[in-house]
């Protein structure tokens, strides 16, 4: 970090800049509020010399506070409240001579007129600081007032209408109720509809049937498997260690625990304490034990090679990033060679927050880890899953009662032959156990703040567990009974307490990142778009009242993932139109204002989930080891340290949901990575929706969604009345649950006698078409009709209506 | 040239006039007639395609010297004392123990805890061409361009092992989710085609036990995935599901794309999703790449006498075939290409693995040089060859002699693309470990490799996760002029 110019930025012309754009920034005619208008502009333009680096820091200044902002200079101060011609700040920033200029030209950094004038118009009213938005805690702020007391059905929609009305914009008109369902069964279970769901909805005249509707899909076990990619993506789940050789590691019954969690309604807290530290609660089970994975889930490296102190400090490093973005939206993972730029994170707090780890049992795959397939990664445990330790009771019992039954009397063959079915079944599943790997706390290894992150720099303090000190309105250490010398070390167990507790630690801000991205399963964005970067630089959220009254009802309601799901969706701003008239394309492209609901692509699991639900092939079966879907041959090839070959599976496993399937770091599948899923080397806290040709030929031609078009053919053949309108009738609801129009029905019945033809011509083609794939053709059928019907269902599959959440 | 390539495989005059001719030669109905109907469409004044990847307003900075560039990545780590960095005084030591003095609080990879020796070069070496460049008898043909490349002995990396040391390389970083430097060149610049990718990777068979190579190397990172890498594949498809399925004619695959877009298109008209006509966009150029890419990668088409200079055999994957490829995809307007090869991980018998890998890259590095040359290409495309890093001056012995990894000085070099060949730049001290006359840190090759592209490495930055995000990194980086002409 030699010269200030080293670090430049080229804020316009780059991506746009999070930060606040209008109309997400102020109401018309709101006053001006040092977090949304000055603080970004001030953390963009300045912080970087004049913040909280304080090796970093230029002529002593800071301006991140109040206090150093206004201090006497020698006969001048950076900033003068209410005397804009008194405060330096204003004349560096509007100097014409590039010495005197601030920022200095050589940054690339700008200040705007307007943001110029704001910064004046700031100091003229007083130059008011306040604490950052997000280390502030959440409060409850009044439910304003409304112009239009009939739209509302609760306080979600007050916050929202209110501004809207400053704005002079309408929220958009209810959906149709068919759109409704389908975004509903997408947003809380990731799977399309089917006809008879949309039939039962649509006759529901109950004046509570949405609640319902909602209820049953919180209830349904696709829930716990939807909500399970949202948590995988942040906690970077993967089915290989993402180092070098890429081995399969040991893990697919965290993936259960994390479904199982959401569909029990675990509360959330105790869901961050069993992972975080699972190990270490009193009476730990298995379960717990399990969840402990956490810990484990990131990349690891045996290569021929490696150094132990280096990768331990990698992976010390690799944790203190995931943690602090998963649990607090924070970029702690800065602080690692320096103080952190912007945020008041420390390299201490770094440090201190690695250390909570240092004791988790890690370092013997240095010398175990195999060039095998799964390599080891001790300490493992052999488990069941919580569902397969329930379906074990059950058989259990039904064995005792039988048992019992037969010893009473002469039993019957029948009892006989049940008994021992039972007996089999018991003793093939208890044997199914799946190998795990979890946390187990060893004496901690010492842990030395390393100066610009060299780990082989050993002059650095000797560094001790404790809470970060950045959330400065949240107690940290002092509060959970500060330690002194004497004290315990802290341990993660103190770590996932401070993380979860509402009134001793950072609770509320935890709640709130939650409520923030919950908040976006439901609109497409966050309230503040930044998911994962609640910090200086992050966006300032465009309702904070909102966002507040989300996260205290997350703490007030048990931490029940659930509820505020179910508030969210049942919300009347949930239920608009996502149609977006032109003028609101204008005012507001980013739909910031929610005067309409999103639309946008299915996400890739969602996508190959749909096609196999609409085709028939879905498999439903939850939880177990991840199962390969088909795949390019040779796509493994540049992996090595063992050679792979991939063999897709030929049984039932092929058509499971797309949450199972082998995540390969390094070579995520080409369907998933096509269309934005990642590839979970790192925390994902959004992932990007693209529009690629790439995508595209994976939606044409991947064997899964021909398999699927051809058995979805197959179906529309086989359940439909044989004649075109019925078919393509029947095929429509299946596709996008509505009827085709008369213009539909034509393209398609021409795209249909097309192919007829075409096949009638060349039968052998048909029967090739009908080869792909592993599931078996219908008998009785056409193979001619079949393969015809296979394109009208392949441009089904592929219709924008089909893969977009409307 | 120097005269010394053998004069019947240059290319001819014919070739020149393609190559001039360069946009329709690119071959068949497929490419030419798009691009075509594209810059037609363009010239009419029509609306761009909302997939075209343009670059950055105001981009690039300056005039640039080079449009593109191929980075021909050696894979596992060359030697540089086998290849450009010659050094007696490490031969006069062989066998002796390795002066503590240079490696004490080192960080060393597989010869951890051991008793270190030095290990002279296993190879001689020659000065070549007018230059006098200094370049071992394992690459005779490289040698040949000497005066044409510079080479730079004094690199410096910071990741020893292999994967971190790769993500390094390509993103200036060893953290995941980093965009690499194909990524950052394509959104800069944008690409001069709107028929293939921008950034183009390829992967060679043959060498040693080859390298895992991660797709995290041509990540996109935080960029927008459409300025990802995408690799062609040298067995199958070129590109995964290029290939229409099984029993589906090409005008079968047509009609179903025209439904589809009639289909979306009465829906945009009644929802009006701008996303739908970016959608109908990515079909149509789906649609057209099933036909111009395998075109495009069938080098059979190449006359006798290309495929004789670079020694390539149609569809056998090898290195050669890759340069072979490069040039043609470069020819198209492709910004980005990297080449791998994946055999240079030395530990034990690098005599010989040194002349297997050599043998199978030594001439096709020679053969697209020349090539690009006499299509007036090289002029404007930026070549680099290198490794991830280098090897120890000090032996192992896994099987016969070897080396192990080695990061504190190694040898790259460059060339076309407004580089000075001829030149040397930087130099390690006497046994060839540390990089003590003008070190080049990869910062330093990023920031020179954008220059040369007309973008100033500091003023190039994205915001992610709060911060402004460089190739360059936050630590100081240098443009080498030195090296420039």
């Amino acid at each position: 970090m030699k010269a200030q110019a080293a670090f430049i930025a080229l804020t316009a012309a780059a991506l746009a800049a999070p930060g606040i754009t209008p109309p997400a920034g102020a109401a018309p005619g709101a006053k001006i509020d040092f977090n949304r208008d000055i603080r970004p502009v001030l953390s963009r333009n300045c912080f970087f010399c004049h913040g909280p680096d304080e090796a970093q820091r230029k002529a002593g200044l800071r301006l991140d506070q109040a206090a150093s902002a206004r201090a006497d200079l020698g006969g001048y101060r950076a900033i003068t409240p209410g005397e804009p011609q008194e405060s330096e700040i204003l004349s560096r920033i509007t100097a014409h001579d590039p010495e005197e200029r601030m920022p200095p030209p050589e940054s690339g950094k700008e200040l705007t007129p307007q943001e110029i004038a704001r910064i004046r118009d700031w100091i003229q009213d007083g130059a008011a600081y306040a604490q950052h938005w997000a280390y502030t805690p959440p409060h409850k702020h009044p439910v304003p007032a409304v112009g239009d007391p009939g739209w509302p059905r609760g306080w979600i929609d007050r916050f929202l209408l209110a501004r809207l009305d400053a704005e002079t914009l309408s929220p958009s008109p209810q959906a149709d109720p068919v759109t409704l369902v389908r975004r509903l069964y997408f947003d809380l279970t990731g799977l399309p509809p089917s006809p008879q769901e949309i039939e039962d909805f649509l006759g529901d005249a109950r004046p509570d049937a949405w609640e319902r509707l909602a209820d049953r899909l919180l209830a349904s076990p696709a829930f716990g498997e939807h909500l399970a990619v949202f948590w995988l993506d942040l906690v970077r789940f993967a089915d290989t260690v993402g180092y070098h050789g890429d081995q399969d590691h040991n893990i697919s019954p965290y993936r259960d625990y994390v479904i199982e969690a959401f569909n029990s309604g675990m509360p959330f807290d105790r869901f961050t304490r069993e992972q975080l530290a699972g190990d270490l609660l009193p009476g730990a089970g298995l379960d717990q034990k399990i969840a402990s994975g956490y810990n484990r889930l990131l990349q690891t490296s045996h290569e021929g090679g490696v150094q132990p102190k280096e990768y331990l400090a990698i992976y010390a490093a690799d944790r203190v990033r995931n943690v602090s973005q998963v649990w607090l939206a924070a970029t702690a993972g800065c602080a690692q060679c320096h103080d952190h730029k912007y945020d008041p994170i420390s390299s201490r707090d770094f440090y201190a927050l690695a250390a909570f780890f240092a004791d988790i049992d890690e370092a013997r795959h240095f010398s175990e880890g195999s060039n095998e397939l799964p390599t080891a990664r001790p300490p493992e445990l052999d488990v069941l899953s919580a569902r397969d330790r329930r379906i074990l009771e059950q058989l259990d019992l039904e064995i005792a009662r039988l048992s019992l039954t037969e010893s009473e009397s002469n039993s019957t063959g029948p009892d006989r032959d049940r008994l021992r079915r039972l007996e089999a079944r018991r003793a093939a599943l208890a044997a199914s156990t799946r190998r795990t790997m979890v946390s187990v706390s060893t004496s901690p290894r010492p842990v030395r703040l390393l100066p610009r992150g060299d780990w082989l720099d050993e002059s650095g303090a000797l560094i001790e567990p404790a809470l970060p000190s950045f959330l400065d309105a949240a107690p940290s250490a002092s509060a959970l009974d500060a330690p002194d010398s004497s004290a315990p070390r802290l341990t993660r167990l103190d770590l996932a307490e401070w993380i979860t507790l509402p009134e001793k630690g950072a609770g509320l801000f935890t709640a709130r990142v939650f409520a923030n991205r919950f908040w976006n399963l439901g609109f497409g964005n966050g309230l503040s778009k930044t998911l994962d970067d609640f910090g200086g630089q992050g966006e300032a959220p465009v309702h904070p009242g909102l966002l507040d009254r989300l996260a205290l009802e997350f703490v007030e309601c048990g931490w029940d993932t659930k509820h505020l799901l179910r508030l969210i969706v049942t919300s009347q701003a949930y239920r608009q139109s996502s149609l977006e008239p032109s003028s609101l394309r204008t005012r507001d492209p980013e739909n910031r204002l929610y005067a309409r609901q999103s639309r946008y692509r299915l996400p890739a699991e969602a996508l190959r989930d749909n096609a196999l639900a609409v085709s028939g092939l879905l498999r439903r079966e939850i939880g177990g080891a991840s199962v390969k879907p088909y795949q390019p041959a040779g796509y493994y090839r540049h992996l090595n340290f063992p050679e792979r070959e991939y063999r897709h599976h030929a049984d039932l496993r092929q058509w499971r949901r797309g949450l199972y399937a082998h995540w390969q770091r390094q070579f995520l599948h080409p369907m998933l990575k096509a269309f934005d899923a990642p590839s979970r080397e790192e925390c994902a806290a959004q992932r990007p929706r693209s529009n690629t040709p790439t995508a595209a030929m994976v939606l044409l031609n991947d064997p899964t969604f021909v398999e699927a078009s051809r058995c979805f053919a197959e179906r529309v053949l086989r359940e439909a009345p044989s004649h075109f309108g019925a078919r393509i009738e029947f095929a429509f609801r299946l596709a996008v649950s509505r009827s085709p129009d008369p213009a539909e029905a034509k393209t398609l019945r021409e795209l249909l006698e097309f192919h007829l033809q075409g096949y009638r011509d060349a039968p052998e083609e048909a029967e090739a078409l009908l080869q792909v794939g592993s599931a078996p053709p219908r008998p009785g059928l056409s193979a001619i009709e079949v393969a015809a019907w296979t394109s009208v269902a392949r441009a089904l599959l592929n219709l924008s209506e089909t893969v977009t959440r409307n | 040239m120097n005269g010394l390539a053998p004069r019947a495989v240059v290319p001819s005059e014919p070739v020149l006039r393609l190559q001039r001719r360069a946009f329709l030669a690119c071959g068949g109905a497929g490419i030419g007639f798009a691009a075509l109907q594209t810059l037609l469409a363009r010239a009419s004044g029509a609306e761009p395609s909302p997939l075209e990847v343009r670059g950055r307003p105001g981009f690039p900075q300056h005039a640039p010297r080079a449009r593109r560039v191929i980075f021909l990545c050696m894979a596992g780590g060359p030697s540089h004392l086998e290849t450009f960095d010659y050094k007696p005084e490490l031969a006069r030591l062989h066998g002796q123990p390795m002066p503590e003095s240079y490696t004490r609080g080192q960080p060393i990879a597989q010869l951890q805890g051991q008793e270190l020796h030095c290990q002279g070069p296993m190879t001689q070496f020659r000065r070549h061409g007018a230059s006098g460049q200094w370049i071992s008898d394992f690459l005779p043909w490289q040698a040949r361009l000497a005066d044409q490349i510079c080479v730079v002995r004094s690199m410096v990396t910071e990741q020893i092992n292999h994967d971190p040391a790769h993500t390094f390389m390509n993103t200036g970083s060893a953290i995941s989710g980093r965009p690499s430097m194909g990524s950052w060149v394509t959104y800069g610049l944008g690409a001069e085609t709107d028929e293939l990718p921008a950034f183009v990777v390829l992967t060679s068979t043959g060498g040693r036990d080859p390298q895992p190579i991660a797709s995290r190397q041509w990540s996109a990172g935080f960029l927008p995935s459409r300025f990802q890498g995408v690799e062609f594949h040298s067995a199958g498809d070129p590109i995964h599901y290029l290939r229409n399925p099984a029993g589906i004619s090409a005008a079968q695959q047509r009609a179903v794309v025209d439904a589809l877009h009639q289909l979306d298109r009465r829906r945009h008209a009644a929802i009006a999703n701008p996303e739908i006509e970016t959608r109908i966009a990515a079909y149509e150029m789906a649609y057209r790449m099933q036909t111009s890419v395998p075109e495009l990668t069938s080098i059979s088409r190449e006359p006798a006498s290309i495929l004789e200079l670079y020694g390539a055999q149609p569809g056998d994957g090898s290195y050669a075939s890759n340069c072979l490829l490069a040039r043609r995809l470069i020819e198209r307007g492709v910004r980005f290409v990297h080449l791998y090869h994946r055999g240079w991980d030395h530990h034990g018998d690098l005599k010989r693995y040194m002349g297997i890998c050599c043998g199978l890259t030594d001439r096709p590095t020679w053969a697209l040089l020349t090539d690009l040359q006499a299509r007036g290409l090289l002029d404007d495309t930026l070549v680099i060859w290198g490794g991830e890093f280098g090897r120890t001056p000090m032996f192992q012995g896994k099987g016969g002699p070897g080396r192990d990894h080695h990061i504190k000085g190694f040898s790259m070099w460059l060339a076309g693309g407004g580089i000075r060949g001829g030149t040397r730049y930087g130099a390690t001290d006497e046994l060839g470990y540390h990089a003590v006359e003008n070190p080049v840190h990869i910062r330093d090759l990023h920031a020179t490799m954008l220059h040369q592209l007309g973008i100033d490495h500091s003023r190039f930055s994205v915001p992610f996760q709060g911060l402004d995000m460089r190739l360059t990194g936050v630590e100081h980086a240098r443009v080498v002029r030195d090296i420039l002409a």
